[in-house]
């Protein structure tokens, strides 16, 4: 017999489906939510619809979702890299701070009088995303460095080189590049090194920019490019890579390379779009929530962008919430993490086929049992 | 202890397929019954059934003329049913009589392991396993871990015991030995399922014999009153030719020359110790020998997939002893491995860049990689090598082992290299899967190309080869050349035997070399 959830030997895997049930997740994860809501007494419409009104219906705050979204992206990004390559980079956070720290002192010896004096935005530009994408992927490329000569483990080398790497930030901003004031941070960064604002009025910046090349480099090197292929058959299995040819632990190297210099970038449109300044703490975590949005993202680069805006939209929404609301904006972080565990889960529902069949014959057997005739 | 069992009108529809299609079996207490048929033909689905791994859709399954109903394996072991998959459920780091009573309740709670090693003792001498209780599983070679299988059964009393495939990872010492405990098995009152597509072994040792074929059984047969023939006929249901048609071929330069080659394997002990040979165009050199006797270090480090300690190869004449992989692929050469899943193949991706692995950076438009040119390769091997079971664009993982191999060998035979190293390329395979490799192999050797072909499987070599150079223990201790009149030499060599008088004749074949 037919039954309506018939499991399937091999999941579903058309975008469609994994879109459908991805939308699936993110309304189950908001009703669960929705429960919180109740409990502060407020509408759960009325809450959806402030958590997505701000980010997404005013210009205002749609830049702050920009702002935000443009370092996830970029740090989501460059997990897909690693991640495809069998290289398990965790390190984004010293990434992050390293590709910070390299535009700010970039940027900051552009500076009337400083080392390198003022340069036209035109060439700084490219000189600083070259300059901080080289320090952080030698930051993992040393990472990748030791997995591949020396057999060490990636996951733990990378998590404790974020302490070292915002440590050394501290070190910079509260010694060499410290600001004269009780702040341990920098001058704000000379003007003419910012990312230029895109609308008018609000925070929005170039990074976003930055981002969606990024993601359409990252696409089309992975996809497109014979060392893609290579990179993808290194990390699904390492033994038929080396069959065909590829040298692995070089492969694995550049991944990290590549991985480490888009973490830096994240770091440096946060730098020079956002803060404007360095100071301790300025990845705010963003290099482990990236990592979420590329698992959203479902290590497709092309979903990196528009997850990103969603996560960072959300963000933003919360803190609106939480002004107007005053509904506390952790409930927010409930559901993120509901969405998260619940996107995450809900490939288990591509495993089923739905047999519409099963109702329609549901209902032929009422109406038969409803004919007295 | 002796069991009966019936299996009647059992259907069983996965979606899309009907894998068991009103098949009946009965195996009588005492017998070896071999189950037969290519792949895909329902075999695995009716043992699962029987060893209540999957449910049946309709049919009944007495055992002892009782109806029995198995929903799980715990239900199957109950009534004395036991199966031995094909990869072994052994917790490695444990010792064996440690896999023996895991899952088992013994006792009240607690465990008696010298007990139980002593209980387990008594089987082991009774059926001739030779199983040392507190070894570890992990240290063992694998007949000896399908022993701790085989035991673990008879620890929980099952009288009938399923084997899927069980000399597919067997060395041929290791073959024998088992069916010699297959044998005291059966002598002692056990029915023996063996699910197989090897004929000879099913001469060797069944009673009776059932052939299926696409999901249907075509009849139980004594195996007295068969051939061979006969059963590869059934299986696949056209005549098989189990004896290749080569035809005469005229051999030209040396291609792959190898020079006192030496090799370690991953533990640093050598396993290659000075080997020799000279494959010339047009010919197929192959390599005899029971397997772990180096030869796929031989061949890994032909291919640069492995380090060598020292020793020269020259391909085409020019010397290659450093070249990485992929210059020696570029200057020609071509792989099939052993393995695979783990290294012919990524499963994950899709049979139109498996199509491509190796070569991704000659199916190229300018920079970017062509997609167009990929798929279209694999159009063409689909074609020419009759490869089945999943489209270009679906996970090459979803190909059965037979035609994962056709698209492996098909790749590495049109990619237009001029040496081709094949290691063990039908092992696992049915006959009709045999069968075409056998062919484009001969076809390739027709082309000029220089086949060293590596396998364990003698009517293999008998059939296909020019010249047989037998390796034991990491050196090459004969050639020889067709037509192969000295089959039993071969034998003995292989088994480290040297025939007297023999040794002359081989320093000159070897200097011919």
């Amino acid at each position: 017999m037919t039954k309506l959830f018939e499991r399937r030997l091999a999941p579903a895997d058309s975008p469609l489906a994994v879109a459908g049930t991805t939308t699936l997740a993110l309304f189950a994860a908001m009703a669960v939510a929705a429960i919180f809501f109740r409990y502060y007494g407020v509408s759960p419409i009325q809450a959806y619809f402030g958590l997505f009104h701000e980010p997404f219906a005013t210009l205002h705050g749609f830049g702050y979702a920009l702002v935000r979204a443009a370092p996830l992206a970029l740090v989501a990004l460059g997990t897909i890299v690693s991640w495809r390559s069998g290289f398990y980079y965790l390190g984004f956070e010293g990434c992050f701070v390293m590709g910070a720290a390299a535009a700010g002192w970039l940027s900051l010896s552009t500076a009337p009088g400083a080392r390198l004096g003022p340069l036209p935005f035109a060439l700084f530009l490219p000189l600083a995303v070259l300059f901080s994408w080289t320090v952080g992927g030698l930051w993992a490329g040393l990472v990748a460095f030791v997995r591949v000569r020396l057999g060490g483990n990636e996951v733990l080398i990378s998590l404790m080189s974020n302490y070292v790497a915002r440590l050394f930030l501290q070190y910079l901003v509260s010694g060499p590049l410290r600001a004269p004031g009780s702040q341990p941070e920098t001058t704000l960064l000379p003007r003419g090194t910012w990312l230029p604002f895109l609308f008018p009025g609000t925070r929005g910046h170039a990074g976003i920019l930055v981002a969606v090349v990024a993601a359409l480099f990252v696409w089309a090197t992975l996809q497109k490019l014979p060392l893609g292929y290579e990179l993808i058959v290194t990390g699904f299995n390492p033994a038929a890579a080396r069959y065909a040819g590829i040298e692995v632990g070089r492969r694995m190297m550049l991944a990290g390379f590549f991985a480490g210099g888009l973490g830096a970038l994240a770091g440096m449109a946060e730098a020079l779009g956002s803060q404007h300044r360095l100071m301790d703490g300025i990845s705010g975590n963003m290099g482990f929530v990236g990592i979420i949005v590329a698992l959203l993202s479902r290590l497709n680069p092309l979903a990196t962008v528009p997850v990103a805006l969603v996560y960072g939209g959300m963000a933003v929404g919360a803190d609106a919430m939480q002004r107007r609301a005053s509904i506390p904006s952790s409930i927010t972080f409930i559901l993120e993490s509901l969405a998260i565990l619940l996107v995450l889960a809900s490939d288990i529902l591509r495993f089923y086929r739905l047999n519409f069949s099963v109702l329609g014959r549901f209902k032929w057997r009422v109406s038969r049992s409803q004919d007295p005739a | 202890m002796k069991l009966t069992l019936e299996m009647k009108n059992i259907v069983k529809r996965f979606p899309g397929v009907l894998a068991n299609d009103h098949v009946s079996l009965t195996i009588q207490a005492g017998e070896i019954h071999a189950l037969v048929g290519e792949n895909g033909a329902g075999k695995s689905t009716l043992m699962q059934i029987l060893y209540g791994f999957h449910a049946m859709d309709s049919g009944e399954i007495f055992v002892d003329s009782r109806p029995v109903h198995l929903s799980s394996p715990k239900d199957a072991i109950a009534l004395g049913i036991g199966m031995v998959h094909q990869e072994f459920m052994l917790v490695q780091t444990f010792s064996v009589v440690e896999n023996i009573v895991l899952g088992l309740s013994e006792g009240a709670g607690m465990l008696d392991l010298p007990r139980a090693a002593s209980r387990m003792r008594d089987l082991s001498d009774r059926y001739g396993l030779a199983l040392d209780p507190f070894a570890k599983v992990g240290a063992l070679p694998t007949g000896v871990q399908q022993r701790v299988e085989i035991l673990k059964l008879l620890y929980r009393d099952a009288s009938l015991l399923i084997l899927d495939e069980p000399t597919a990872v067997l060395t041929p010492g290791e073959k024998d030995r088992l069916f010699a405990v297959l044998n005291e098995l059966r002598q002692g009152g056990h029915s023996i399922v063996i699910v197989t597509h090897k004929l000879n072994e099913i001469m060797e040792l069944a009673n009776r014999v059932t052939v299926m074929r696409d999901g249907r059984a075509l009849g139980t047969k004594s195996v007295r009153s068969t051939s061979q023939q006969e059963l590869a006929q059934l299986m696949i249901g056209r005549d098989v030719r189990l004896h290749a048609v080569k035809l005469g071929s005229r051999f030209g330069e040396p291609i792959l020359r190898v020079e006192e080659l030496c090799v370690a394997d991953d533990a640093d002990v050598e396993k290659v110790h000075g080997v020799s040979l000279q494959v010339r165009a047009g010919e197929i050199f192959g390599i005899a020998g029971v397997d772990g006797n180096g030869q796929s270090e031989l061949a890994e480090a032909i291919l640069h997939l492995r380090k060598m300690r020292s020793g020269r190869i020259f391909l085409a004449g020019t010397d290659a002893t450093q070249m990485s992989v992929a210059e020696r692929r570029a200057k020609g050469i071509s792989y099939v491995p052993a393995n695979r899943r783990q290294m012919g193949s990524v499963t994950e991706m899709t049979v139109a860049d498996n199509a491509v692995l190796g070569l991704q950076r000659r199916y190229t438009r300018g920079l970017f990689r062509s997609v167009r040119d990929a798929r279209h390769s694999a159009h063409r091997l689909a074609e020419r090598f009759g490869i089945r079971g999943a489209g270009i664009d679906s996970p090459a993982g979803k190909l059965s082992g037979g035609n994962l191999q056709k698209l492996i060998v098909g790749r590495e035979i049109t990619c237009g290299a001029s040496v081709l190293v094949v290691e063990q390329p039908t092992r696992g395979l049915d006959v009709g899967a045999v069968e075409s490799v056998w062919k484009e192999l001969l076809l390739a050797r027709q082309e000029g190309k220089a086949v060293l072909l590596i396998s364990t499987e003698m009517e293999e070599l008998l059939n296909l080869a020019d010249r047989i150079a037998v390796l034991f223990d990491g050196r090459i201790v004969g050639v020889f050349d067709a037509p192969f009149r000295s089959v039993d030499q071969i034998g003995l060599l292989m088994a480290g035997i040297a025939p007297s008088g023999l040794s002359t004749r081989l320093a000159s074949q070897e200097n011919r070399t």
